[in-house]
């Protein structure tokens, strides 16, 4: 590495070193495949299951793969096929990490296969032996070269741009402050409405406080996420440096998730200094810690996702302002425009034939559209922050419950829509991310 | 012949219909300082593109220190230092900092870069500046700067387009300086230009270039001797008759290439005589010229410089 004379080359991602990352990052991306040929399997598992020709098949699925779980058949299915979406998304940004040679790349790899592990031992999980078994030999090759890894230069470039100066706390003296004030009108329109009953509004004002703050915050976190990452790639085309880079060693992962670290963290700073603002709800009760996880949770996912659609259009665009159009245009639709109108008809549908007293013996009908429900409400964060509080609030429900069918009176299993969300979004974030690693090479070689 | 630290074989580079590079060969031998120098539009920045990766020959072959530019991409980036005509701002940086983001992207671990940084300002004179933001600094700076940023992985070659383009005379002087002394360190510099002074002043070799093709290269010495010969002599007269008269006389001796009307100055007719002969030739011309009884003004050779010669290169291709 430190040979840097005239015609020697140094050591570098194409030495027997960087073979080592690489190899690594091959197998991660077999064990990613291996989990996503698993979550075919079980979706035609389920439609088959669904169709009762094969009784039985939920058994057989809960004691093949969840050996220790205690629940029914059906939601033993959707814990693992949701836990090998999970595992899916987790091991192709752990694979990219490594082609980035990020530093934290073996410290992820470790804690994903410690939560396998704890699956493994507590639900009998047993495509978590996928994960130990590639993430082991994973590791074994990254040993090989750690001295590798290392803090993203482009990260700390940006990072250092971004903190400097008065812009960086200007816009979160703004984003505070059209928080509080939004808080502070929330509570004095709702603490003069019920001023009469006062002990027993407590409670209520301080959800509405939190449901508040929470909704802006999402709001602002929508339109500010894609502004910082639409303009990640293009800027560089704009200011003419991007030629410079690419005719340095940084190689294309590096580079991009080092631009999707600097603006997510920052983000992530806006989503942290916030808390003491959500937390103004604890003063007036009615709200728990629960609560505020999750809320995070779902702040800290949709910043991700969405940041992630602005990188991707910004790789695809030569322009900064048709990416962003872009990307908020993918927003709208994705978020709103889909959920709005097919859960609407959905909604439609459902009411138009289960609504009434003489509702048709159709359980599969009925349970499909209840899935159909749940899947567009996750698209939806602000539908999805609402379900899951008010399930978690009427019904003191965080994962699993079951809804009971008007057709024949049986249960099946759902799932509150923040694990359905935090899923969905996780793999779309990790697939765009993916894509647009491989779209900025093929540009590059295009060009 | 020295090894050739660039090469390339009929290098073709086609944007849909548009041809900007048209089977470019070029030789560059290592540790010389070799110009490229051609009019705007001829296809310079296209090929060092190519040359540095950034863009894929439709055609032809390329190499930098033996590394094909389309199968080993990596090594060749490792080999060079790439200054393109355009000098990249990243508006919310530090003059350390920028230095201290390329050498990290060129897998310079950190605890020797802050000595490699010093190390490079002090080497461009711009260690006074270090904290200073990098768009503060003059466009003569940050020329310097960029040169320092294409050493900080210790590249063989330099790939600098225009690299002295839109300085003041003074910035040039002391770019000038730096590239010669950088090749005195052992670096092969490959530069564009339009500029001749800077290629007669300190390019050891030239490569001139014309519509995507290389009109003519090789080392200096050997361009001056090609032209050495040649010799453009500018007679003054006093009226279109003797001009005619004159023409008459020249016309046959053995040696004169071409014989051109030139403006008239201060009502007096010039003439330029393209005479391969030596000074006796010369001699004999004006003693042929005076026996024919015409008054002769002026009659004056003039110094070949290499302004000329590209302008005779580049005769009726110039677009």
């Amino acid at each position: 590495m430190t040979e840097t004379s005239v015609g020697v080359p140094m050591s570098g991602t194409d030495g027997p070193a960087g073979a080592a990352l690489e190899g690594a990052a091959k197998v991660l991306r077999r064990a990613a495949n291996l989990h996503t040929a698993l979550a075919g399997l079980m979706l035609l598992v389920a439609v088959v299951a669904a169709s009762r020709l094969v009784p039985g098949l939920y058994d057989l699925v809960r004691s093949v793969f969840l050996a220790r779980y205690g629940g029914v058949g059906d939601a033993a299915l959707a814990i693992v096929i949701i836990f090998a979406l999970v595992n899916i998304s987790a091991l192709l940004v752990i694979m990219v990490s490594v082609l980035a040679r990020e530093i934290w790349a073996l410290p992820g790899l470790l804690l994903l296969m410690v939560v396998n592990l704890a699956v493994l031992l507590i639900m009998g999980y047993t495509p978590s032996l996928i994960t130990l078994v590639f993430g082991t030999w994973a590791m074994l090759r990254l040993l090989r070269a750690p001295n590798l890894l290392r803090i993203n230069p482009v990260m700390v470039r940006e990072l250092r741009g971004r903190m400097r100066g008065a812009r960086a706390f200007v816009v979160m003296t703004i984003y505070l402050a059209l928080m509080s004030g939004f808080a502070l009108l929330l509570y004095v329109v709702f603490s003069t409405a019920s001023s009469l009953n006062a002990s027993a509004a407590t409670g209520q004002i301080g959800r509405v406080l939190f449901a508040g703050v929470v909704g802006i915050e999402l709001l602002l976190i929508i339109f500010i996420a894609p502004s910082f990452t639409s303009g990640a790639i293009t800027g560089e085309r704009e200011r003419q440096t991007y030629d410079l880079l690419r005719t340095t060693l940084l190689a294309t992962p590096s580079f991009i998730t080092g631009k999707l670290e600097s603006s997510l963290g920052y983000i992530l700073l806006l989503l942290l200094a916030a808390i003491p603002l959500q937390s103004l709800a604890f003063l007036f009760g009615g709200v728990s810690e629960t609560e505020v996880i999750l809320a995070f949770l779902i702040l800290a996912l949709t910043a991700v996702t969405f940041g992630t659609f602005g990188i991707y259009f910004s790789a695809t665009q030569p322009r900064t302002l048709a990416a962003s159009v872009r990307t908020y245009g993918t927003i709208a639709a994705w978020a709103f425009v889909v959920p709005l109108v097919i859960g609407f008809i959905v909604n439609l549908v459902q009411t138009g034939i289960f609504g009434n007293a003489n509702a048709p013996n159709a359980p599969g009908l009925e349970a499909v559209l209840n899935y159909a429900n749940l899947l567009l409400t996750s698209t939806n964060p602000f539908a999805t922050a609402v379900q899951t509080q008010r399930l978690l609030v009427e019904q003191q429900v965080i994962g699993l419950y079951s809804v009971t069918l008007s057709s024949d009176g049986s249960t099946i299993p759902m799932i509150s829509p923040w694990v359905v969300f935090s899923t969905l979004y996780l793999t779309v974030a990790a697939t765009l991310i993916v894509l647009t690693i491989r779209q900025t090479q093929q540009v590059d070689v295009n060009s | 012949m020295t090894d050739l630290i660039i090469e390339t074989r009929d290098l073709v580079k086609k944007f849909g219909n548009f041809t900007a590079v048209n089977g470019l060969s070029l030789e560059v031998p290592a540790g010389s300082i070799y110009g490229f120098v051609g009019p705007n539009g001829a296809g310079k920045t296209t090929t060092m593109r190519m040359l540095t990766t950034l863009t894929r020959p439709t055609s032809g072959q390329a190499w930098v220190n033996g590394h094909s530019v389309t199968e080993e991409p990596r090594a060749v980036r490792r080999a060079i230092g790439y200054m393109p005509d355009e000098f990249g701002v990243y508006d919310d940086m530090r003059v350390w900092e920028y230095l201290d983001f390329f050498a990290a992207c060129y897998d310079i671990p950190e605890i020797e870069r802050k000595k490699l940084i010093d190390d490079l300002l002090a080497l461009v004179d711009l260690s006074h500046r270090r904290d200073d933001m990098v768009d503060k600094l003059s466009r003569g700076m940050k020329q310097r700067l960029s040169l320092a940023r294409t050493l900080a992985h210790d590249p063989s070659v330099l790939i600098l387009d225009e690299p002295a383009s839109g300085l003041d005379p003074r910035a040039r002087v002391e770019i000038r300086e730096l590239l010669v002394e950088l090749a005195r360190m052992g670096k092969t510099i490959f530069f564009s230009t339009h500029i001749l002074a800077d290629v007669s002043e300190i390019c050891s070799h030239i490569g001139i270039v014309e519509a995507g093709e290389i009109i003519a290269q090789g080392s200096m010495e050997d361009m001056r001797a090609q032209i050495q010969p040649h010799r453009e002599i500018t007679v003054t007269l006093r009226d279109q008759e003797a001009v005619e008269a004159v023409k008459a006389i020249v016309s046959g001796v053995e040696g004169v290439m071409g014989i051109a009307d030139l403006e008239p100055r201060a009502g007096r007719q010039r003439l330029r005589i393209d005479y391969t002969g030596d000074d006796e030739g010369v001699a004999d011309l004006n003693r042929r010229i005076s026996a024919a009884g015409i008054a002769i003004l002026g009659f004056a050779e003039e110094t070949k410089d290499l302004e000329s010669m590209f302008m005779r290169v580049t005769k009726g291709i110039v677009t």
